[in-house]
């Protein structure tokens, strides 16, 4: 079955280079609407579940050739529209919500710090008392929360948001960061010490897609549930 | 409009490997990262069924998570379908 998969949405812009193919070697084809287009494809679907991680990767590659030039907001990749007329309407009701977010992130990108116990020094339940091991992992939450706390200290000048989101295994430190300066959010993270007894890796710079607004991260649709 | 719709993850093999994206070396990124951000971030345009999705952390919680939050999420979209009375 042929359906509609979105790639990103981003401003229009002559000078924008744009990708030739997408997933699957599909051709990438533009949806103007004034101010945004989005960029799409004609796929088969469902994807292979084989072919995940290639599919996930030249997706990628796609939202990537637009972010490298300018803001994007992108779309995730398992989900799609019925046909190009869905794609449209969408596009039409919330045309106004992306443009507005386009332009109010348009000078950012995203960069992202995990903070997460050092996988090495991770206590096996069988290994230590419950009590032990309760006291030991009260005590990586605390260490958690100071490193992330020391992250946003470090990288206050630079942001112009932060959020922090926990996972199981951590905490996520997401923050908006000018274009051009992730070099020196960078350069300000390796200032801080890590504990020992955790680990960070850093990433980005990504699309801002945690700073976007709510409505453009999960739109309502006519006729969805 | 319908709703959207998800694949299926099952068989996605697990040799995740790294990725050269950029010239810098620090713009080297996981595959695992990668499929994490196409996965949770960004637009979602089915709320009920792809939201199930977000609130999972599937980079840093490895492989075998990732599949079985997957077909957790599998599982309860498809409760949430025959609920609805969607499929």
């Amino acid at each position: 079955m042929s359906c509609v998969l979105a790639y990103c949405g981003f401003q229009q812009d002559d000078s924008a280079s744009l990708p030739a193919t997408g997933v699957n070697g599909a051709q990438v084809e533009v949806l103007a609407l004034d101010a945004l287009l989005l960029l799409w494809s004609h796929v088969e679907w469902p994807f292979a579940p084989a072919a995940i991680q290639k599919n996930a990767v030249e997706f990628h590659g796609v939202v990537q050739h637009i972010f490298r030039q300018r803001a994007v907001i992108p779309f995730r990749l398992l989900s799609v529209f019925d046909n190009q007329e869905a794609l449209e309407t969408f596009t039409h009701d919330n045309q106004e919500r992306f443009l507005a977010d386009l332009v109010r992130l348009k000078a950012f990108v995203q960069m992202e710090c995990v903070v997460y116990p050092a996988p090495a020094l991770r206590a096996q339940p069988d290994e230590v008392s419950g009590k032990d091991y309760l006291e030991q992992k009260a005590g990586l939450v605390r260490s958690i929360a100071q490193a992330v706390n020391a992250v946003r200290d470090s990288v206050g000048h630079l942001s112009h948001d932060v959020r922090v989101r926990e996972a199981r295994s951590g905490s996520r430190v997401f923050v908006l960061v000018e274009r051009g300066r992730e070099h020196d959010f960078r350069e300000a993270l390796k200032q801080v010490a890590v504990p020992e007894q955790l680990a960070r890796r850093i990433s980005g710079p990504w699309p801002a897609t945690e700073f976007l607004s709510e409505w453009v991260k999960a739109p309502q649709i006519a006729g969805a549930q | 409009m319908g709703p959207g719709r998800l694949t299926r993850l099952s068989q996605m093999p697990n040799n995740f490997e790294s990725v050269e994206l950029g010239v810098a070396a620090e713009d080297e990124v996981s595959l695992l990262e990668i499929v994490d951000h196409v996965l949770n971030a960004g637009v979602v345009i089915h709320g009920s069924l792809v939201i199930s999705l977000a609130g999972v952390d599937l980079v840093y919680l490895g492989l075998n998570v990732v599949l079985t939050s997957v077909e957790t999420a599998l599982r309860k979209i498809q409760t949430s379908e025959e609920k609805q009375g969607l499929k």
